[in-house]
C-alpha cells in the first residue's frame, strides 16, 4: 500500500470514530428535542376559555369576572352556530325519509365533532365523564376538531397495489342547498370568537391534580409517587450499600469469599430490570406480605435491591480514591480503625459517595420494570406519607408507559405525556448533571 | 499496661483501660465486624433469593406442561382453554431485536471507545463523556415513548426514504474508501513500477462506476420499500442500540486504556500509523476487554422491557422472511411485563408459573454472561499485568 492510501485509511478511522460520536450526540439531540419541545407545551399553551372555566369550577383558581365576560362573549357567538344545527334538525325532519337519511350520518359527525370542541351542545343531557362536559382546553386542538367540523376523511383504495391514502373532501359540498351550508363558513371564520384563545402559562400542570385520568389537570400524584419510591429506595438502599462498601474496602481479605461477594455483586448489576419485578413480587408481597397487595413499601424495596451495585461501587470508588496518607496519619496518632474510618475516611469520600448516591436516586426515580408489578397504578390520587405502607401509588414512568400505550385517547393528550416525559428526565438529568457537577469539584478539590 | 488508682479511690479510664473493658471493645469490634460482614453478604444472599424465588414460581410451570412446548412451539395463546404457552417465536424475537441492536451498537461503541481513548484530545473528551453519561441516564420509558410517538410514525409514513438516505450516508464513504484501497492494492500487485499510477486510476473509475452503481441499485430498492408498521424490530433494534452504547463505550474505554502504552509507543516505532496502531496492536491486546465490552451491552438490550414492550409490536410469530426486521415481534420482557397484569389473578395456573419460567431464562442468561464477561476481565488483567 502506498503512503497516500495509508494516510487516507488513517484518516477515515479517525473520522469513523469521531462519527460515533457525533452520532450518540446527535441521538441524544433527537430524542432530548422534541421532548423539551413538546413537553414544554403541556405549560406554556394558547388555553381556550374551557381552559379557564375548568381551572375555576374543578380548581376555584382565576378571576371570576373575567372568565364571566369571556364566556357570555363565547357564547354568543356559539348560540349563533347552535341554532344552524337546529334549523337543520328541524328542515331535515321536513324532508322525506330517502332525503334526510342521506345527511343523516354525515350530521351525527358534525354534531359529535362539534360537541368535543365546543362542549355539550344544548339540549343534550349533561355528560357522566368529565372528560365530555367541556369543550377544548388547547387552541391548537380547537383548530384539529375545527379540521374535522369542515372536511371529511375519506379513503382512496382506487390503486390496490399501494397502501390507501386518506384526503379530505369539504363537509360543506355535502351539504349544499340546506340550511346547514352556512355552518361551516361560519365556524371557520369565528373560531377564535367562540373559544377567546389566550396565551397560557399553566404551572398547575406540576402541583394539580388530575381530572378524569388526566384528560385535564395535572400531573402531582405522578410526581409524588416518583419521589416517594426513589426517596425509599435510597432509604434502604444507600446505608447498606455504603457499609458494604467500607467492608470491601477496609476489612475484606482477598480470598475465595470476598471473590464470591464482588461475584454477586456484579451479578446483582446485571439482573434485567424487569426479573426484578417478578422478584419483588414473588418475595415481597407474596412471601414475605409487607403489604396486602401493590404498595409504595414494596416497589422501594424492589429498587433498592436493584440499585444496591451500583452505590456499592460508587461507595468503593470512592474510599479507594481517599489518599492512603489520611488513614495512615489517624492510625499514626493512635486511634482505632473504625475511629479512623467514622471520622476520616468516610467524612473525606462523603462527596464522592454522595455523587453515587445521586445517580443511583436518579435511576430508582427512573425505572419502570420493577414497580410494575409491586408499587405503580394507572389512576389514583396522590397518597399521604402514612399511605406508603399499604396503597400503591401512579409514578411519572409507568403512567408515561400508560398513558402513551393504554389510555384509550392516547393520541388525544400527547400533550400531557410529553410533559411527563419531560418532568421525569428533567429530575434524572438534573439529578445526574448535580452528580456531574460535584465530581468535577471533587477532583478539582485533590488535584489541589 | 498498669493500672492506676486516683486519689479518690476512682479508677480513671482516659488513657488506660481495664481487661475486662478490653475484652469487651474486643467483643464490640468482633461484633462490628460481623454486623459489617453480614450487610456485605446480604448482596450475595439476594441474588440466592432472586434465584430460588423466580425458580420456585418457574419449576411449577415444567412440572405442569413439560420443556417441550415452551422452546419448541410457537403457538402462544395463554388466555386460550385450554392455553398454548410456546414460547419460540418470543425467544426469537428476543434474540432478533438484541442481535439488531448488537449490529449497530457495537461496531460504533468499539470505534468511539477508540476515539475517546486514543483520539480525541483530553479538551474535547471532556465533553464527550457526558453525553455518553447523559444517553445511560436517560429513563428507558423515555427511549420507548420516543419510539412509540416520534420514531414509528416516521418509520410508517416515510420508512422507505429514510432507509435509502441512511444507506447513502453510511455507505457512499466507506464504499469510496474501498475503492481507493483496492485500486491501491491491484495496482501495487500487477502493475510494473512505472505504470502504477495509471494503472490506479484506471481501477479507481471502474470501481467507482460499479460502486455508484450498487449504491443506486440498493438505494432505489430500499426507497420503495413500504413498511407496514412503525412499532417493528428495526425500530427497537435502533433504540435499544443507543440505550446499549453507553455500556459498551465505557466498558470498553476502560479496556482499551488497560493497555499499556509501550505497546503503542513500539507500533509508533515500528512506522505504524496511527490506525494501524489501533487497530493491529491496541484492538487486540484488549480484545478480551472489548469482548466483555460487547457481552455487557448485549445483556443490556436483552434485559430492556420498557423499550420493547411500547414499540415492538408485540406480535408473536417469526418474521417471514427469518431476518425481516420491518415486521412486529415480541420478547420475552414485554411478555413478563404485558402478561403479568392478566395472569396475577390466578396465581398458581401455568399462566402465571409460565412468566416466571421466561424470568429465570432470562436470569440464567444474565448470570452467565456476567460469569463469563468477570472471567475475560479478570484474566486480561492478569495477562496485561503480567507482562
Amino acid at each position: 500500500m502506498n503512503l497516500g492510501t495509508r494516510k487516507i485509511l488513517d484518516n477515515s478511522f479517525t473520522a469513523v470514530g469521531m462519527g460515533s460520536i457525533v452520532v450518540m450526540a446527535l441521538a441524544l439531540l433527537a430524542v432530548l428535542t422534541p421532548i423539551v419541545y413538546n413537553g414544554v407545551g403541556a405549560v406554556f399553551f394558547t388555553g381556550t376559555i374551557e381552559h379557564r372555566t375548568i381551572l375555576y369550577k374543578e380548581y376555584g383558581r382565576g378571576d371570576a369576572k373575567t372568565i364571566e365576560t369571556q364566556t357570555a362573549t363565547a357564547e354568543r357567538y356559539r348560540g349563533e352556530a347552535y341554532r344552524m344545527l337546529s334549523d337543520f334538525e328541524a328542515e331535515m325532519e321536513g324532508m322525506p325519509f330517502e332525503a334526510s337519511s342521506r345527511y343523516r350520518s354525515q350530521y351525527a359527525q358534525v354534531r359529535a365533532a362539534m360537541s368535543s370542541l365546543l362542549g355539550p351542545l344544548p339540549g343534550d343531557p349533561t355528560p357522566m365523564l368529565t372528560r365530555f362536559q367541556y369543550g377544548q382546553t388547547r387552541w391548537e386542538k380547537a383548530e384539529e376538531k375545527l379540521h374535522e367540523i369542515l372536511y371529511e376523511k375519506k379513503w382512496d383504495y382506487s390503486d390496490p397495489t399501494v397502501m390507501a391514502k386518506a384526503f379530505y373532501v369539504p363537509r360543506a359540498e355535502a351539504f349544499a342547498g340546506t340550511m346547514l351550508a352556512p355552518l361551516f363558513g361560519y365556524l371557520d371564520r369565528h373560531l377564535a370568537d367562540m373559544m377567546q384563545p389566550e396565551f397560557t402559562v399553566y404551572w398547575g400542570f406540576f402541583t394539580d391534580r388530575s381530572l378524569d385520568a388526566h384528560i385535564f389537570g395535572g400531573i402531582w400524584p405522578e410526581i409524588q409517587g416518583t419521589f416517594f419510591l426513589a426517596i425509599g429506595a435510597m432509604l434502604f438502599a444507600f446505608p447498606l450499600g455504603v457499609i458494604a462498601a467500607v467492608y470491601f474496602t477496609e476489612y475484606a481479605k482477598e480470598g475465595f469469599f470476598t471473590s464470591i461477594l464482588r461475584s454477586a455483586n456484579s451479578t446483582l448489576a446485571g439482573v434485567p430490570s424487569i426479573v426484578f419485578g417478578l422478584f419483588g413480587l414473588a418475595f415481597f408481597i407474596n412471601t414475605m406480605k409487607v403489604s396486602e397487595s401493590k404498595s409504595v413499601l414494596a416497589g422501594s424495596l424492589t429498587l433498592a435491591i436493584m440499585i444496591l451495585p451500583t452505590i456499592i461501587r460508587a461507595a468503593e470508588e470512592a474510599i479507594l480514591s481517599v489518599p492512603k496518607t489520611y488513614k495512615e496519619a489517624s492510625l499514626g496518632l493512635g486511634s482505632t480503625k473504625w475511629n479512623t474510618i467514622a471520622t476520616v475516611i468516610l467524612p473525606a469520600a462523603l462527596p464522592g459517595i454522595i455523587t453515587g448516591g445521586i445517580i443511583s436516586l436518579g435511576r430508582a426515580a427512573g425505572e419502570t420494570a420493577p414497580i410494575i408489578f409491586t408499587a405503580a397504578v394507572s389512576v389514583g390520587s396522590a397518597i399521604g406519607i402514612a399511605d406508603v405502607f399499604s396503597s400503591p401509588t401512579p409514578a411519572l414512568s409507568w403512567n408515561i408507559y400508560n398513558l402513551a400505550s393504554e389510555h384509550e385517547m392516547a393520541c388525544e393528550i400527547r400533550h400531557v405525556q410529553y410533559g411527563m416525559v419531560l418532568s421525569l428526565v428533567s429530575i434524572v438529568l438534573l439529578l445526574n448533571l448535580s452528580a456531574i457537577l460535584l465530581r468535577a469539584k471533587i477532583s478539582q478539590k485533590l488535584k489541589g | 499496661m498498669t493500672e492506676e488508682v486516683k486519689s479518690d479511690g476512682k479508677r480513671s479510664n482516659a488513657f488506660v483501660v481495664s481487661p475486662q473493658k478490653r475484652k469487651m471493645q474486643k467483643l464490640a469490634k468482633n461484633a462490628g465486624e460481623a454486623l459489617l460482614l453480614g450487610i456485605a453478604s446480604f448482596v450475595a444472599i439476594i441474588v440466592l433469593f432472586i434465584f430460588y424465588f423466580v425458580a420456585v414460581d418457574a419449576i411449577p410451570y415444567f412440572q405442569l406442561r413439560g420443556f417441550t412446548e415452551f422452546f419448541t412451539s410457537t403457538g402462544w395463546y395463554p388466555a386460550g382453554e385450554p392455553g398454548e404457552f410456546g414460547a419460540l417465536a418470543i425467544i426469537y424475537g428476543s434474540a432478533m431485536v438484541t442481535l439488531g441492536s448488537a449490529l449497530l451498537a457495537v461496531p460504533m461503541g468499539i470505534a468511539a471507545a477508540v476515539c475517546l481513548s486514543d483520539i480525541l484530545p483530553f479538551s474535547v473528551r471532556q465533553y464527550a463523556k457526558p453525553v455518553i453519561e447523559m444517553l445511560a441516564a436517560i429513563p428507558s420509558v423515555a427511549f420507548g415513548f420516543f419510539a412509540l410517538v416520534i420514531l414509528a410514525p416516521l418509520l410508517q409514513s416515510n420508512g422507505g426514504p429514510l432507509l435509502m438516505w441512511t444507506w447513502w450516508v453510511l455507505a457512499a464513504p466507506f464504499l469510496l474508501l474501498a475503492v481507493i484501497v483496492a485500486a491501491d492494492l491491484l495496482s501495487a500487485r500487477f502493475a510494473q513500477e512505472e505504470n502504477r499510477k495509471k494503472m490506479a486510476l484506471l481501477l479507481q473509475s471502474l470501481f467507482g462506476i460499479l460502486a455508484v452503481l450498487v449504491l443506486y441499485v440498493v438505494g432505489t430498492k430500499l426507497n420503495a420499500i413500504e413498511i407496514i408498521t412503525g412499532t417493528n424490530a428495526l425500530n427497537v433494534s435502533i433504540i435499544l442500540s443507543f440505550m446499549a452504547l453507553p455500556t459498551i463505550v465505557s466498558v470498553a474505554e476502560d479496556a482499551l486504556q488497560s493497555v499499556g502504552r509501550e505497546l503503542r509507543e513500539g507500533s509508533y516505532a515500528l512506522g505504524a500509523t496511527r490506525a494501524e496502531t489501533l487497530l493491529k496492536t491496541v484492538l487486540p491486546a484488549a480484545s478480551s476487554g472489548i469482548l466483555a465490552a460487547v457481552i455487557l451491552g448485549i445483556m443490556r438490550a436483552l434485559g430492556e422491557t420498557m423499550v420493547v414492550w411500547m414499540a415492538s409490536g408485540n406480535s408473536s410469530h417469526i418474521p417471514d422472511p427469518w431476518f425481516n426486521y420491518l415486521e412486529a415481534v415480541r420478547t420475552l420482557t414485554a411478555t413478563i411485563a404485558g402478561d403479568m397484569g392478566e395472569a396475577d389473578q390466578v396465581t398458581g395456573s401455568a399462566r402465571y408459573h409460565v412468566l416466571f419460567a421466561m424470568g429465570l431464562l432470562l436470569l440464567v442468561i444474565s448470570f452467565f454472561s456476567n460469569l463469563v464477561s468477570e472471567r475475560i476481565v479478570v484474566r486480561q488483567r492478569k495477562i496485561l499485568s503480567g507482562q
